[in-house]
């Protein structure tokens, strides 16, 4: 069955900033950050200030408002701005739906990270953070049974073993994947070699996922600058565009509330994005399942067809090039290639776009996929982030 | 108890949570030490956590009603670190959290720890029963492995 679609490859990514993802940027706030992400990708997009009539940017803690962010970089006639929730396809499918509808040209989408007090000792002794502490809009901090998102993944990932009678090593190749991958990113901000003893013996957190198994929070930012087809190809002569994306949910999605682990958010994503795609597995060439949390992996992997519920771990090794240290899907189509959340650090998928839009412009260095032109995003996880995309170069 | 105390000491006392006009029953029903998860007058459903109608029918004829507490862990961790709470210590050992599928309608779940037995003897799969411990002053449900309930059960 195909679904109407009739947005593909109508609106083109022309332009990427970024900062690098460290576990400490010193004294620079989320603005800072932001700021320097969206002029690089201004400037890389090579489309004027003036031409900016859109501010899209994800509600991530502490990341300037995009009517801040429009203040600070003098932008002097915008049509549209919003502030979608974080994950990054939301922003994506936002901007891309509000040029495609004429609400504005070009937008620019942007992301801030900002280690919090409560996920990182250092910025516990950052005064300046101290306010990302106060709205959590209850008095006291959660009850230690609060099934909050990621405590919820911990214990769906033990549903998941106990089902599928998986073991931690499979989580653990998703960790050695995306450390040896980020080996190759100089804006990693985990490069360290791993090997599976290494993460057997790491802290455990939530039995059974361990801290290699949780994204590592950073500082950082990621911009993107998107426009019709049309004005893209004014620019380059193979735009990347966007080919189909979808978010997905189904009902209940509370987190302790899901239905099952076969039927969720990133079930509905992988039937949407599969009808409304004249592209699929087969097409493409650098794969991204998000990996905020291991298990999230896993679910992508099994959820968008490339191998049977359960059969994930197995999967891995046997599409495992050793010689990498990593997942070569046919020997061709690396998984992550940049170091996912896990090991470049916790971007919510932003560094999921930035890669495949990177990969798909050639211009990976020592990570490039050979002629990379169709990129699979699987973002956010099992209740009401789901997310997912393909990208094309034309 | 939970019927003689007002609104605002309700909201007071429970202040890590959202009370709200359509869960307000839910905390309620802890100071009476009962479990109540909402059910559909029309259709006979429950659903959880609270909502101001039944996901399944969209009556807004809702009554918090009384559950025996009884069920099957379907999801469960043991946290090695996380939020502090009295009688919680994470230097003792793990703290179990569970999600347990309510035998009167399973799919329907209710979340919180296991006390009674070692961490380790916390399973997907075991028979749960509910009891009640005291959390900042209040009462707060926890489950407790059920009689006959041995490690590597399946309830
Ligand atoms: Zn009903």
């Amino acid at each position: 069955m195909a679904r109407r679609n009739p947005i593909r490859d109508r609106v083109a990514i022309v332009g990427l900033g970024s900062t690098e993802f460290s576990r400490d940027a010193g004294g620079r706030s989320p603005a800072a950050l932001a700021c320097e992400a969206s002029i690089a990708a201004i400037r890389d997009s090579g489309i004027a200030r003036e031409e900016i009539d859109g501010v899209v940017g994800a509600l991530e803690p502490g990341a300037p408002r995009p009517s801040q962010l429009a203040a600070m970089l003098g932008l002097s006639s915008v049509t549209h701005h919003s502030s979608p929730m974080p994950v990054a396809m939301f922003g994506l499918i936002d901007a891309m739906a509000a040029i495609f509808a004429g609400q504005c040209d070009t937008v620019l989408l942007y992301y801030a990270f900002t280690r919090a007090p409560w996920n990182s000792r250092s910025a516990a002794q950052d005064p300046f953070r101290r306010y990302l502490a106060m709205n959590t809009g209850t008095a006291k901090p959660p009850m230690p049974e609060s099934m909050d998102p990621s405590a919820a993944y911990t214990t769906w990932a033990s549903r998941y073993l106990h089902e599928y009678g998986a073991s931690r090593e499979d989580l653990g190749l998703v960790a050695l994947n995306m450390r040896a991958n980020a080996a190759r990113n100089p804006k990693a901000a985990m490069r360290k070699p791993l090997t599976m003893e290494g993460y057997l013996q790491a802290r455990m957190i939530r039995d059974p996922l361990c801290m290699l198994d949780m994204d590592i929070p950073v500082d950082g930012a990621d911009a993107f600058v998107l426009t019709t087809v049309e004005k893209a190809k004014a620019i380059t002569k193979h735009p990347v565009v966007i080919h189909a994306a979808t978010a997905g949910m189904v009902g209940p999605n509370e987190e302790d509330q899901l239905p099952s682990l076969a039927r969720h958010g990133q079930h509905v994503v992988a039937e949407a994005l599969r009808e409304r795609s004249e592209l699929w597995l087969e097409d493409v060439d650098v794969f991204f399942p998000y990996d905020g949390f291991s298990i999230i992996t896993l679910g992508w992997i099994e959820n968008l067809g490339y191998c049977k519920p359960g059969g994930a771990g197995r999967f891995m090794r046997e599409h495992w090039d050793e010689k990498r240290g990593a997942v070569m899907i046919d020997g061709r189509v690396p998984m992550n290639p940049h170091g996912g959340s896990l090991s470049e650090g916790a971007s919510r998928g932003t560094g999921h776009l930035r890669e495949a839009v990177t990969q798909l412009r050639g211009e990976a260095g020592e990570r490039q996929v050979a002629d990379a032109k169709t990129a699979l995003i699987g973002c956010g996880g099992f209740f009401f982030n789901s997310q997912g995309a393909i990208l094309r170069r034309l | 108890m939970g019927a003689s105390v007002d609104d605002a000491e309700l909201v007071d006392r429970f202040p890590w949570v959202q009370v709200t006009h359509d869960n307000k029953h839910l905390f309620r029903g802890w100071l009476d030490r009962k479990l109540l998860i909402d059910r559909c007058d029309d259709c006979g459903r429950f659903h959880h956590p609270p909502k101001p109608i039944c996901p399944e029918c969209w009556s807004s004829r809702i009554t918090p009603t009384e559950v025996s507490g009884r069920g099957t862990i379907h999801l469960a961790m043991a946290l090695h670190q996380g939020a502090p709470a009295p009688g919680v210590d994470y230097a003792k050992g793990p703290h179990p959290v569970v999600a347990v599928d309510l035998e009167e309608q399973p799919g329907v779940r209710f979340s919180s720890t296991v006390v009674g037995c070692d961490p380790s003897e916390v399973e997907i799969g075991l028979p749960v029963e509910l009891d009640w411990v005291e959390r900042y002053g209040s009462p707060f449900p926890v489950f407790r492995l059920r009689e006959g309930a041995k490690r590597g059960g399946k309830g």
